[in-house]
């Protein structure tokens, strides 16, 4: 949908992502701001702001395969599990620089979830959902009981370098975060518009109808699965580096149910969608943190700390609202707000 | 032999509860489709409301069974009523993210009310072994096995002759002709959670006889979940049968597994068995093939 007054003129002008001048003036305002938000953000919101950009790459992946594929996917923790694990065994067994770690940890948790996706080769929906929770949990499982991972206690990888610089604290790894995640949301976004793109959402609108079309279901569903893993293995060696303790704990079911939670709140099949079901659970999960203090001093059955459990419960009842009242999540709200300013002074 | 035997009777009994719990999860997925993630959370909640009144308040056995019933059908109901009814009509995916989210806000509440701690049912059954060929069973597993299979067949049975099981069979089939013929879908669906509640409670307890009740209790409905599925989710028959063969499984793959691997077959055995049957069959081993035309 153009503003009002603007007409392309040219098939350049037709097929560019940003399209206006007022466009690239909040694009490259958005990014200097963005990469100058360290020096004047407390710590407390740089590493906010890591966490967020962090869900955001597992997010993009999970919109790639369950948003724009279609195929839901509840294994996303695990495949990060498996990314942060590669990146901190390649950087602390063997030697190798976080710099060629980083991709390897994509393209090995990838492979793997071509492993995992092909289930869905056969079975879709619901089925191929509990699929992907028994594939979290066979990782899981993996991971806790082989010598190389170190089983319960967990590995404990360095922070990444360059140069002589040490990247070792939230502020230095925010610009290595920062700028991955720009790249991966360019890559997406870029992605969807494409020949795989469209071959993605005729698969996910339907299936049989996509193959008489002439989309291989097997490639297809094989690249969605490979793309959206290699997502989540960039995210997890990240954060293997940013936090410097991997353990089994930091990827549970839950984690994975959380990131499915976002994808709805935010919107399947956006990529703008993704951000805002991030932040949306992300500033919940503060919110309940802050209040959840002040809520046990007040109503003392809820014991000494409710905080984990509250949080459970506001981000269930928040995916039960969405579900109900607005299917199509905040990405839906984004897209009436655009239509109508860009129909300003019209009505429609 | 007597080892492997009596792993197998130890796994038969711990199958029987993942049966139970399966049996909940096809009752709702045979007349409305939906499947129902949540329906650990049943299993819990019913084992925390038995507990709450035999334990907590101290009354009999048989006296708690009827509020610790009346307790789950009514949140069962609330599941439906609130989060599943507004759901009709759209994809059934969004119904099972829906389940998924009642799971997670359920388990909020369910560790809100715990706080870390464990429940510990008193024991209602005799505690005694009953012994049979150098084979001991212990006697309240053998009755809460007794229940699974008598809870079976009542189900089988309201399916099969009652007016309501009709109904439900019918809503099963097809809601519109179902809606056509006189049958009130809606009421089907709330019934329908009722007996699946009820059915969710006995589970608990029996559940409840065998372990504590603690944080990790609702995943049991995973487990539940994993039986329903590689036994077809519109089997009962399949439920039964894939459950105590799971328990079987569980029990005997951790006794002359975990030597080679070291340890933990347990966690993971459904798992794989879930992955095999889904790449073999898809549709379960009992389940119906479905044809899909574009």
């Amino acid at each position: 949908m153009r503003p009002c007054g603007v007409f392309d003129k040219s098939y350049t002008l037709d097929i560019a992502i940003i399209r206006t001048w007022q466009h690239w003036a909040i694009l490259i305002s958005a990014l200097i701001l963005l990469y100058i938000f360290p020096l004047f953000g407390s710590y407390y919101l740089v590493s906010f702001m890591n966490l967020l950009a962090i869900s955001v790459i597992v997010v993009l992946g999970l919109q790639v395969v369950s948003g724009y594929c279609g195929q839901i996917s509840f294994g996303q923790a695990a495949f990060m599990a498996i990314g942060a694990y590669t990146s901190s065994i390649l950087t602390i067994k063997f030697g190798f620089s976080f710099w060629v770690a980083l991709p390897l940890s994509g393209i090995t948790a990838g492979a793997i979830g071509i492993i995992g996706g092909a289930p869905s080769l056969r079975i879709k929906g619901m089925y191929l959902a509990m699929a992907t929770i028994a594939i979290h949990f066979v990782v899981i499982w993996l991971i806790l009981h082989s010598e190389i991972t170190g089983s319960f206690k967990g590995l404990y990888p360095l922070p990444p370098s360059l140069g002589g610089f040490e990247f070792d604290t939230d502020e230095r790894m925010y610009y290595i975060i920062m700028t991955v995640m720009v790249i991966m949301t360019y890559a997406a976004r870029n992605l969807i518009r494409s020949k795989t793109g469209r071959a993605f959402v005729a698969i996910r609108d339907n299936d049989l109808a996509g193959e008489v079309m002439g989309v291989n279901l097997y490639y297809y569903k094989s690249l969605a699965f490979f793309i959206s893993c290699f997502y989540a293995g960039i995210a997890g060696s990240l954060w293997a580096h940013l936090i410097t303790v991997v353990n089994s704990e930091q990827f549970t079911l839950l984690h994975a149910l959380e990131y499915v939670g976002m994808l709805i709140i935010g919107g399947v099949g956006s990529i703008p969608g993704v951000f805002f079901g991030v932040l949306f659970i992300r500033i919940l999960n503060e919110v309940v943190m802050f209040t959840s203090p002040v809520l046990a001093k007040a109503l003392p059955w809820l014991g000494s700390s409710p905080a984990a459990a509250l949080g459970l419960v506001a981000f269930g009842l928040a995916v039960i609202i969405f579900l109900i009242f607005e299917p199509r999540g905040l990405a839906h709200r984004w897209e009436i707000f655009k239509a109508s300013y860009r129909f300003y002074p019209f009505a429609y | 032999m007597i080892g492997f035997l009596q792993q197998a009777i130890t796994g038969l009994m711990i199958g029987s509860l993942y049966a139970l719990v399966a049996a909940g999860i096809v009752l709702v997925y045979k007349s409305t489709h939906v499947v129902s993630l949540a329906h650990g959370q049943l299993v819990a909640f019913g084992a925390l409301f038995f507990w709450l009144f035999l334990g907590g308040l101290g009354l009999p056995f048989w006296v708690s069974l009827i509020p610790a019933f009346i307790l789950t059908a009514l949140l069962g109901l609330l599941i439906e009523r609130l989060a599943l009814r507004p759901l009709i009509g759209q994809p059934l995916l969004a119904a099972f993210l829906m389940t998924f989210a009642i799971f997670i806000a359920l388990e909020g509440v369910f560790v809100l009310y715990l706080k870390g701690e464990t429940r510990t049912l008193p024991a209602f059954l005799p505690t005694s072994n009953f012994i049979i060929y150098d084979l001991s069973i212990p006697i309240n597993q053998l009755i809460s096995f007794c229940v699974a299979l008598l809870l079976f067949g009542a189900v089988s049975l309201i399916f099969k002759y009652t007016k309501l099981g009709l109904g439900m069979r019918a809503t099963a089939e097809d809601h519109q002709l179902a809606q056509s013929t006189g049958i009130i879908v809606t009421n089907i669906f709330s019934y329908i959670w009722i007996l699946s509640a009820i059915v969710a409670a006995v589970a608990g307890i029996a559940t409840a006889n065998v372990m504590d009740i603690y944080y990790m209790l609702p995943y049991i409905g995973i487990n539940g979940l994993i039986v329903a599925i590689c036994g077809g989710l519109d089997s009962l028959l399949g439920a039964l049968v894939l459950g105590l063969f799971l328990g079987l499984v569980e029990n005997v793959g951790a006794t002359y597994l975990d030597p080679l691997v070291g340890g933990g077959i347990k966690d993971v055995a459904a798992y794989v068995v879930l992955l095999l049957v889904l790449l073999i069959r898809p549709y379960g081993l009992f389940g119906l093939v479905r044809i899909e035309r574009i």
